[in-house]
């Protein structure tokens, strides 16, 4: 059964496009010389949690509560990768946080389903 | 058990849809190929040539620092009208150092010159002669493949004798040994008593290979072994436990002293060490990394748009396909999977094709520039890793979209 649309907040919309831009510009950092040089699998982790990122603004583009929690993760599993690697970006943490406090209000108004 | 017979079946589909459309298929791969190919071989040529230099610099010593008139620093603000009047160092200053210095290993003189070099009817020119004091062995990284060093009495009375380097053994002597025989070195014969080992190309230039050695003490009836354009110099190599800098903290006091310069005049010598060189390359190979990290980051997304749009073309043209699996009961993650996994095969295949081109070029390159280029492991996992990536980011969208076609509006889809 396919659920039925629900209606995208601005905030949401907002959101998704800021996430859409960030990784863009993000993507290439994949392959940064900086990166490579902390190991030879830092690119792929790098890689995998911007793939997960993109995922889940796909997923809040839809409404849907598997973005949030991918959302969520990817963010627990960025910071704390970076936070290893004594790299803390204070200014995307600011970010996420206001993303994550945009997005959880209307939690249990997205769709459950796939 | 249900996860793996359905992730095999996924795959199985999407390798279906690829092989019965395999010009489509292989034009929307080339788009990843030239991206990944561009990446991979920006970057393996600038590891190799890193790891090239490094290895020049290291053979260099790492804990030699060598006391010059010019320093090697170089740049836009360059002050060489401060240094074009300063004295070259000598070789009593040479003595003078091996007399005071504490921290030394050991010490010496040498300079340069480009000469030809003959033997009967065979003659070379340009050769590398490097003409220096007794401990330049102990100072410089080389070995002796066959034959021997100079002896304390041949460097100290001036014997006419020299090592010579693999290539000119080989040209100079072909299938006979060097040892015992004669060259001569602007007119003057010269016995060969020693044979460098082989050590291939040097990215500096300067490889032994080619060069010839000669004691300085008999070197000065041929040359001035004071003129500038040879730049003269002495190289110092630290104990063992004295850094570099406590080396030059010593030899800064030790040359000041010498040449009797008063605490507030400038320092009339500089005392370089390999760290600036490579230094400056790293900065070098920063700049060129990053180029081509923009370069091809945005060579590789343009690839990532055409999958993409071939994957859009692929739902489009397989809707009602989907809307009959999905009434026989087939779940939206299967749909989804099926189609994520072709977009990732696509990217991964068409990763494998630009390394598998940038490695066939390495094989080509590395033989004809006689200079060893790798594709490294770590460039060979960033390969796959963002061919994944862009067929999980190009793929996603349209494989979601299929997900959701609703079954009866799909099988009505012309």
């Amino acid at each position: 059964m396919q659920s039925a649309a629900i209606k995208r907040p601005v905030l949401i919309t907002i959101v998704c496009i800021l996430g859409f831009i960030w990784i863009v510009f993000s993507f290439p950092g994949v392959f940064a010389p900086s990166l490579k040089k902390m190991g030879d699998w830092y690119p792929a982790l790098f890689g995998i949690l911007v793939a997960t990122s993109f995922i889940s603004y796909i997923g809040l583009w839809h409404m849907k509560q598997w973005g949030v929690r991918l959302f969520l993760l990817s963010f627990f599993v960025k910071e704390s990768l970076l936070f290893l690697i004594n790299d803390v970006n204070y200014v995307g943490i600011f970010f996420s946080i206001f993303f994550i406090c945009s997005i959880l209000p209307y939690y249990k108004r997205m769709d459950i389903n796939l | 058990m249900v996860f793996w017979s359905l992730f095999k079946e996924s795959v199985i589909f999407a390798l279906q849809a690829l092989i019965g459309n395999k010009l489509r298929s292989i034009l929307s791969l080339l788009g990843i190929t030239i991206g990944i190919f561009a990446v991979i071989m920006v970057f393996t040529i600038v590891d190799s040539l890193e790891q090239n230099l490094r290895k020049s610099v290291q053979s260099l010593g790492n804990d030699v620092v060598f006391i010059q008139k010019w320093p090697w620093t170089f740049g836009p603000n360059y002050p060489w009208w401060k240094y074009m009047n300063r004295p070259v160092p000598d070789y009593k200053e040479l003595n003078y150092i091996l007399d005071n210095c504490d921290g030394a290993q050991a010490a010496a003189f040498m300079v340069y010159a480009s000469t030809t070099i003959k033997h009967q009817s065979s003659s070379i020119e340009n050769v590398t002669v490097i003409c220096a004091s007794h401990q330049y062995d102990r100072v410089k990284n080389f070995e002796i493949a066959d034959g021997r060093y100079f002896t304390d009495v041949e460097s100290a009375s001036g014997r006419p004798v020299a090592v010579i380097g693999d290539v000119l053994a080989r040209v100079l002597f072909p299938n006979q040994s060097p040892l015992g025989q004669t060259i001569k070195v602007r007119g003057a014969k010269v016995m060969v008593i020693g044979v460098f080992k082989k050590e291939g190309e040097s990215i500096l230039g300067g490889s032994p290979d080619t060069q010839v050695l000669l004691p300085v003490n008999y070197a000065r009836s041929l040359i001035d072994v004071n003129d500038e354009d040879l730049d003269p110099q002495i190289m110092v190599r630290a104990k063992d436990g004295i850094t570099n800098d406590e080396l030059i903290s010593e030899l800064t006091g030790l040359m000041r002293s010498r040449r009797r310069l008063n605490p507030l005049e400038e320092e009339d010598f500089a005392l370089n060490q390999t760290s600036l060189i490579s230094n400056q390359f790293d900065s070098l190979f920063d700049v060129v990394g990053i180029a081509g990290w923009i370069i091809g980051g945005f060579s590789i997304l343009v690839g990532g748009f055409g999958i993409a749009n071939i994957m859009f073309v692929s739902v489009k043209e397989r809707t009602n396909i989907i809307g009959i699996q999905k009434s026989l009961g087939a779940k939206n993650y299967f749909i989804l999977m099926q189609f994520l996994f072709e977009s990732v095969f696509l990217s991964v295949i068409g990763g494998f094709i630009g390394l598998l081109i940038v490695y066939l070029l390495t094989l080509l390159a590395g033989d004809s520039m006689g200079m060893e280029i790798q594709l490294s492991k770590s460039n060979i996992i960033l390969g796959f890793t963002i061919s994944i990536l862009i067929g999980v980011v190009s793929g996603f969208v349209p494989a979601y979209g299929a997900s959701q076609l609703d079954p009866v509006e799909a099988i009505r889809s012309s």
